[in-house]
């Protein structure tokens, strides 16, 4: 399919002849493998490269950043923002906050280097980027208020990949809650290829909300990588319902003691959409928990899926990890496929993981009807409350409102 | 576990080797030794001609290496594919014609080839490296139109039963190991249970590798009409010796309407010495199609034996009300490794399916259960539950749950759940101040983390298990 | 027969023995009391063999030095711990485990190991005395048994394995009234010249049913107080504040 590609590292503006060069070597790389399909293990659930064929004549890298400078902040919630229009800054706002404790720019190019050879999209993301956004909160500032990175799109990305990279980096005992919110309304389909990394230094707290806004073509892979110091503490909540394929992938290193990650997902997946949530927790040091709950519902001919895996290092004694899966199937050519995993080398362990799919309970909307709900209503009810279970455990309220209204939305079909 | 001194390494109780002259094929995997094997045999065309379409597939299949355990390459040209008792060339015809050194071996295994020891009420068959050497009860069982023989038998007795269903479950080019098996396949058992039939006592053939240098390859066939019932056992043992032997069987199971089949293993083959030297590479393949409604087929088994066990038995359900169940116990110690698990392939409506899985290593070995639950489309009113359960014990071994699971349907369900802990210490502080030393505790409690598999197993085969639970284990805890 | 001399227990780098004696002879019934925190378990936990403790001390029985002893050793030379909490054990059937336990302690005595029907009947006869259903012997170990039925089923061990010296800790927690006057005549009926038994407890009313020879007062590691039946019945009405 190599001759569908236009990928010209000619297009990105301002790199040294050494970079250019390495950048092709990842180029070169990636022509050597492809968009993975279902052969590749990490894609067994999401062929990618078929997926492509179909919905792509062919595919480019040549991005405009200029077209679109306006967009719409969200109102009755207070927030700081960066915003974005295809990935790359445009403006900022930290009024909440301290500035001289934020070091806010633009992703450095030179720190554009492979992550991992074995996964083709970031040999592609390392070849292709054009940047993004480096974030640094300075040692024991706590944000007042949440920080919404708007990722807003232009109109012209037809058959357009973007790959960007992001850095958040999270200074001892500092505190941030960023919320990644799309808004991409568009019917053209175009690819988004983003790695974004994360640093926790010792007692830092970073609270990664995932919103998809808007009902979209996009083709979304995002690949976060975090690495967590001592006693720091990364929660992430996927609620990105609406894209046409999205796979997040999150690979968390709890790195020294008493480190902690927890990752919360509700999806109501409609039509044709297809969503894959893949995680990997790398238990690297002892006394470090672990705790994941995957909420998927399936509609019409959606495909959700949830590869889990939990590895635990040899040293990695007293190891407290969990992951649930839970499925609600609601149409009859719908499907949801799971893939939970354990790999454990230490004995003083517990981990387990749990995973169910099946039917909305029949009995409850049995007993909401002679309530006088009606049938539909009933359903959304009950979807609405599997979901919603989700958010429990967040005990910041302003967020909790909001992620619930964002949340009903998504399960109305925006 | 301070004051505890538990070092000794029990020697594997089966590792003698019989001292028997043989006939083999000449080294070597090629058209020769096929024909050598199906000419010693005596088997008709049609069957040499299924071997070597077997054959030729093989050279488009590559070895499967996704499976976590890997192994040092195979040398296919350098095994023996046939090797036999020389005594029973020309097969025995009552158990007074065989080799007294045979009878003596499996008098040492504890299986009663000689037919006054009717008490036992187990029809055998047993499995000498390549060959059957003898089965038991035949009578009997004739009288009830029960076919229990050996494959070799069946093809030429009734070819009609081995072309219908031989490969259908196992297609000919499935993997390598399975295609690999349809080319040499030397011997195994073959069941038929005619309509409405209850086998009225177990079933069971004993496979033992005598001959070094030698690839057993079994083939088991078992055919359940409609409404019957049977309950087959299976147990294997091998000598020691320093190099590695390689076992790739294939069983292939049939249950028609109203049918079941209950399959039990107790696989013990020869794990390797304690610095991993040795032992048997057994992989295997095994699949049972619940093709009838209403039909059922359930494994049981209890891995304790080879250096290298590779198997997932496996239950299409294609019938309406079928159901497929697995329940398996894998231990592993010292340097084994086993990757082990189901499939459960759900096709008709209202099927159903059960996967209990205890895992348990120990020493420096590695333990992967690894499944596939696959609800389809017209799977309508379908259901699972799979619970894995694994148990550490030390910190230089591994365990790892890897399932699959597909859901195509939104009337049916799945539920799964794993968990892996070691050895709780307070139960066994709890034991030893009952007066129960550590290996006695430790073989208490890991019998009852296993109680919900062993108590599948026919009497006379779960105390059996039992007793390979601890002996497996022991020298683990230290 | 246990003979303790300035015992100091220590478990993860905390003292909490800090130099006990104590001394019980045959036939004697001797009760730890003491506030939560003192060491009661400790000391019973000590005198099991439970591994975890750094010990300094001598603990001698019968002329045996209990620290050179395993766990299951212990056991099989007379020491019996009824459990404040017992454990579950899933899987395991009661009486495989009671048999195997007292096969155990018969072999290391020199007695004949017990066959299953031998077993069987003098469990029945034991299990009858106590007021326990048959049916819990079938039962998976103490799984899904109430507080008061797992106590039950320790003296019933007890009396099954037949121990020199028998500790009961805080085994009238958790008990209701008719519970605990099966468990008092459980020890009452056990109770001989040759045994002796050692109770620990935070309140006095398992010793309105069991009479103590010896009450010792535990506080913050070390005996503070001995004395008589009375001694408990004083405690009763003074608390434990106004001693240490």
């Amino acid at each position: 399919m190599k001759q569908n590609y236009d990928f010209d590292i000619g297009k990105i503006k301002n790199l040294s002849q050494e970079e250019k060069v390495s950048r092709q070597k990842n180029l070169d790389l990636f022509y050597e493998y492809g968009f993975p399909s279902k052969q590749v293990e990490d894609w067994k659930f999401t062929d990618l490269n078929l997926i492509l064929n179909k919905n792509f004549d062919n595919i480019s890298n040549e991005v405009n950043f200029e077209s679109s400078k306006e967009f719409k902040a969200i109102e009755n919630f207070e927030h700081n923002f960066i915003f974005l229009t295809n990935g790359k800054i445009i403006s900022t706002n930290f009024g909440h906050e301290e500035k001289s404790k934020i070091l806010i720019e633009d992703y450095n190019q030179e720190e554009v280097k492979n992550i991992d050879p074995s996964n083709t999209l970031a040999l592609l993301n390392s070849a292709l980027s054009f940047g993004g956004f480096s974030l640094e909160i300075a040692k024991g500032y706590k944000f007042k208020k949440p920080l919404i990175v708007y990722n807003c799109f232009s109109q012209d990305l037809k058959n357009k990949i973007l790959n960007n990279k992001n850095s958040i980096k999270l200074n001892e005992g500092s505190e941030l809650t960023l919320i990644d919110y799309s808004d991409n309304n568009t019917q053209n389909n175009f690819i988004k290829n983003t790695v974004d990394t994360i640093f926790l230094n010792k007692n830092a707290v970073l609270k990664n909300v995932l919103i998809q806004n808007s009902k979209s073509n996009g083709h979304f892979y995002k690949y976060i990588k975090g690495s967590l110091e001592g006693d720091s503490n990364y929660e992430n909540y996927i609620l990105s319902s609406g894209l046409k394929l999205n796979k997040i992938e999150i690979e968390i290193n709890l790195n020294k003691d008493n480190s902690s990650c927890s990752i919360y997902s509700a999806l109501n997946l409609l039509e044709d959409q297809h969503q894959e949530i893949k995680t990997r927790i790398n238990h690297n040091s002892p006394n470090c928990k672990s705790y994941q709950k995957i909420k998927n519902v399936l509609n019409d001919k959606s495909k959700g899926i949830y590869q889990g895996k939990i590895f635990v290092e040899k040293i990695a004694q007293k190891t407290d990890a969990y992951q649930l899966s839970k499925a609600l199937i609601v149409s009859d050519n719908a499907e949801f496929d799971a893939k939970p995993e354990l790999e454990i080398y230490a004995d003083d362990v517990r981990c387990s993981h749990g995973s169910t799919s099946g039917s909305i309970d029949s009995d409850a909307v049995h007993y909401l009807m002679t309530r006088g709900i009606s049938k539909k209503e009933s359903v959304k009810l009950l979807i609405n409350g599997f979901l919603n279970e989700v958010l429990e455990k967040i005990t910041h309220n302003e967020l909790k409102i909001f992620l619930e209204k964002i949340l009903e939305k998504q399960i109305n079909g925006h | 576990m301070k004051n505890q001194d538990l070092n000794i390494n029990k020697e594997y109780e089966y590792g003698f080797t019989t001292d028997i002259e043989s006939i083999r094929a000449p080294k070597g995997l090629n058209e020769d030794t096929i024909k050598f094997i199906s000419n010693i045999k005596k088997e008709p065309k049609w069957m040499l001609d299924w071997r070597l379409k077997a054959f030729n597939r093989l050279s488009s299949l590559k070895e499967p290496n996704w499976q976590k355990p890997k192994y040092p390459k195979i040398n296919y040209q350098n095994l023996y594919y046939y090797s036999a008792p020389k005594s029973s060339s020309e097969k025995p015809k009552s158990l007074d014609e065989i080799d007294p050194k045979i009878l003596e071996t499996y008098k040492k295994l504890g299986i009663p080839l000689v037919e006054q020891q009717r008490l036992n009420g187990i029809a055998v068959d047993a499995v000498f490296d390549s060959v059957s050497v003898a089965t038991t009860f035949k009578d009997e069982l004739t009288k009830k139109g029960i076919i229990f023989c050996s494959i070799s038998e069946a093809i030429q007795e009734h070819p009609d039963l081995v072309k219908k269903y031989l490969g259908s479950v196992i297609p000919l080019s499935d993997h390598y190991f399975a295609t690999l098996n349809s080319a040499v396949f030397t011997d195994g058992s073959f069941v038929y249970i005619p309509p409405n039939t209850r086998c009225p006592m177990e079933l069971s053939t004993y496979f033992r590798i005598n001959a070094s240098e030698t690839g057993q390859f079994e083939r088991t066939l078992i055919i359940a009409d409609k409404g019957s019932y049977v309950s087959y056992l299976e147990g294997c043992t091998a000598p020691m010796r320093d190099e590695n032997q390689l076992h790739a069987a294939n069983v292939e199971l049939i249950a028609l309407d109203d049918a079941e089949i209950k399959y039990s293993t107790v696989q013990n083959w020869y794990p390797g010495d304690k610095n991993g030297v040795g032992g048997i590479y057994n992989f295997v393949t095994k699949r049972g199609a619940c093709r009838g409604k209403n039909s059922k087929i359930s494994w049981t088994q209890v891995e304790t034996g080879s250096a290298i066990t590779w198997k997932y038995p496996s239950c299409i359900l294609q019938g309406d009300n079928s159901v497929g169940e697995f329940y398996s116990i894998a231990i592993t110690n010292n340097y084994q490794k086993a990757d082990t698990g189901t499939k459960m392939i759900h096709l008709g409506k209202n099927t159903k399916s059960k996967i209990i899985s205890k895992g348990i290593s120990a020493g420096n070995a590695d333990n992967t259960y690894r499944g596939l639950v696959d609800i389809n489309k017209k799977a309508t009113n379908s259901r699972n539950y799979t619970q894995c359960d694994s148990l550490l014990m030390g910190n230089k071994c591994g365990a790892h749950t890897v399932p699959y699971i597909k859901n195509k349907n939104s009337t049916s369900t799945i539920e799964h759940e794993a968990t892996t802990t070691k050895i709780n210490e307070e139960q066994l502080y709890y034991c030893n101040q009952r007066g129960l030393d550590q290996e006695e505790a430790v073989s208490l409690i890991v019998n009852g983390f296993c109680k919900e598999v062993l108590q599948q197993l026919p009497m006379e085969f779960a105390v059996e298990a039992q007793k390979l639970v601890a002996i497996s284990l022991e020298g683990s805890v230290g | 027969m246990l003979k303790i001399t300035n015992l100091k227990a220590t478990i993860n780098e905390k003292l909490i023995l800090k130099g006990l004696d104590l001394d019980i002879k045959p036939g004697e019934v001797h009760a730890i009391m003491g506030p939560n925190g003192s060491g009661k378990s400790t000391l019973a936990n000590v005198l099991s063999g439970k591994n975890g403790y750094e010990i300094e001390g001598e603990i001698s029985f019968n002329g045996m030095n209990l620290n050179d002893l395993k766990i299951e050793e212990r056991a099989q030379k007379g020491i019996f711990l009824a459990f404040q909490y017992p454990l579950e054990i899933p899987g395991v059937n009661t009486n495989i485990f009671l048999k195997t336990s007292l096969n155990s302690v018969r072999k290391a005595r020199g007695e004949k190991e017990l066959d299953t029907l031998t077993f069987l009947k003098l469990i029945k006869e034991k299990a009858k005395e106590l007021n326990i259903d048959e049916k819990f012997l079938s039962r998976q170990l103490n799984v899904g048994f109430s507080g008061g039925e797992k106590k039950k089923n320790e003296i019933l061990q007890m009396k099954l394995l037949e121990p020199k010296l028998s500790i009961l800790d805080e085994t009238d927690s958790g008990l209701d009234i008719d519970a605990l006057r099966i468990v008092a005549d459980g020890v009452n009926s056990y109770k001989n010249k040759e045994n002796a038994f050692l109770i620990i407890t935070h309140y006095q009313r398992l010793l309105d049913y069991i009479k103590p020879d010896f009450i010792h007062v535990l506080s913050a590691g070390k005996i503070v107080k001995t004395g008589n039946a009375d001694l408990g019945e004083q405690l009763e009405k003074t608390g434990y504040a106004n001693l240490s």
